[in-house]
């Protein structure tokens, strides 16, 4: 249950920073995505079954305050999770540049899908253009955030309590075997 | 039957996830305007933190521009003395056009057009992606706003409510790519559709032979119903026309500053 709780918090916590906070001092296209890193980083330390479940809620979550249509974002967390699943068991999960790549290569898989599925299911007129023009600006502030949230969950890990199944620490994933 | 569940565990699970998930967007594709059950749970419970948070920020802001950071403040205080000379002397010019307007509705027994009642709001978030346009004010269904409702400023249209919780709803912007208004340019009578292109938006659909001009106003033609006639969405910035073709490419700057966005109005609808 603490497995599920503390990961929905944080996703309220990161999507009450980006619906309030970010919107005062930064423009839209440099505001990062809290939620996708999240998602990544359940992909890689969580076990499939509570990663998956919670990155069902957090899409949901995310759907409620984004766009306009409610299911897209948890379409589109579920596909970033679903690959981010597939690789890891390919890639040394342990290291931090492997996790800031993938959220770069995320924020990329993330802006496709939402530019397949806005302009192939719903008349979302130009939103292609508008997602190819943020995305630099994007991968450069997710890329940031990753780092910085990296470098907060290593220094405060040790006053939490350490558990297993962090992925880019120093600890051996759960998931992929002590 | 267990053992084929267990064996294939993962695989079952994706498929289940991935038919979940196409079927809660696809069932939500034609009803935009329409707030789940869990939409509303979370903007219920998200209001007061969201709420909470804006004012807090608001007022270490006021603070910080109110007493701390005042470098800026005499240069303005002189431009401001100036701008309101001025102002004033175009005020008693207004007064009197105001006095002759009464006049002349008085005339011509003029009936106010729109009788909705007007509910302001404030505004406590933003949307949390980069290219969608959607804001969160501080009031929903409790105040009788309903999914639909116009949402305006003095300086013109802001958009319109399309999720509503107890106390807080969605607003769909103007800019939004997702975002489509009947228009009119107000000089020549040209009629579009006005869309947005996330930070300005396009008269779409406006016939070729008609000269539309830059900095011609664009306002709603009240076609839809949703927007009453005569709200400002837009001044023209520039104006493509090609040699073949039916239309006219118009680019808008929207009237509203959106990115400093504090208070609106929500247009109810009238009680019957």
């Amino acid at each position: 249950m603490r497995g599920l709780f503390f990961p929905l918090c944080w996703g309220l916590i990161f999507m009450l920073l980006q619906t309030t906070i970010f919107p005062r001092f930064l423009p839209p296209e440099m505001r990062p995505n809290l939620l996708l890193i999240l998602v990544i980083y359940l992909g890689l330390s969580e076990s499939f079954v509570r990663a998956a479940f919670l990155t069902l809620l957090l899409g949901a979550l995310q759907d409620v305050f984004c766009g306009s249509t409610f299911g897209l974002y948890a379409t589109v967390q579920v596909a970033v999770f679903l690959l981010v699943r597939l690789i890891s068991d390919r890639l040394n999960v342990e290291s931090r540049r492997l996790l800031l790549a993938l959220v770069g290569a995320g924020t990329v898989l993330q802006a496709f899908l939402l530019g397949f599925l806005l302009t192939t299911f719903a008349e979302a007129g130009p939103v292609l253009w508008i997602l190819l023009s943020n995305l630099p600006l994007q991968i450069l502030a997710n890329l940031l955030s990753g780092w910085l949230l990296l470098l907060c969950l290593l220094k405060f890990q040790p006053l939490i309590g350490t558990r297993q199944g962090m992925a880019g620490l120093p600890y051996q994933s759960k998931h992929h075997g002590a | 039957m267990r053992d084929f569940l267990k064996r294939h565990q993962i695989p079952l699970l994706i498929t289940l996830l991935v038919l979940v998930v196409g079927f809660i967007y696809s069932a939500n594709l034609r009803k935009k305007t329409t707030t789940t059950f869990f939409e509303r749970a979370v903007l219920t419970l998200t209001e007061p933190l969201q709420n909470g948070i804006d004012r807090t920020c608001a007022g270490v802001v006021a603070l910080w521009d109110n007493y701390l950071w005042l470098i800026d403040t005499r240069q303005q205080n002189v431009v401001t003395i100036k701008a309101n000379r001025e102002l004033r002397a175009r005020l008693l010019a207004v007064k009197e056009v105001g006095l002759e307007n009464q006049r002349l509705k008085k005339l011509l027994d003029f009936v106010e057009a729109d009788p909705r009642k007007v509910l302001p709001a404030l505004v406590v978030a933003e949307d949390a992606s980069s290219w969608a346009r959607t804001i969160i004010i501080d009031k929903g269904g409790r105040h009788a706003v309903q999914e639909g409702a116009p949402v305006v400023v003095a300086e013109g249209v802001v958009g319109r409510v399309i999720k509503v919780a107890a106390n807080s709803s969605r607003v769909l912007l103007v800019t939004d790519a997702s975002s489509s208004i009947a228009g009119l340019v107000q000089r020549t009578r040209t009629r579009g559709v006005v869309r947005g292109n996330g930070r300005s938006l396009s008269l779409e659909f406006a016939l070729r032979n008609d000269l539309v001009e830059e900095q011609d106003l664009v306002i709603t033609s009240g076609m839809g119903g949703v927007f009453p006639k005569g709200l400002i969405v837009g001044e023209v910035s520039s104006v493509q026309r090609n040699e073949f073709g039916l239309f006219q490419q118009i680019e808008l700057s929207p009237v509203v500053d959106f990115s400093r966005l504090e208070e609106v109005l929500v247009l109810l609808e009238p009680e019957k």
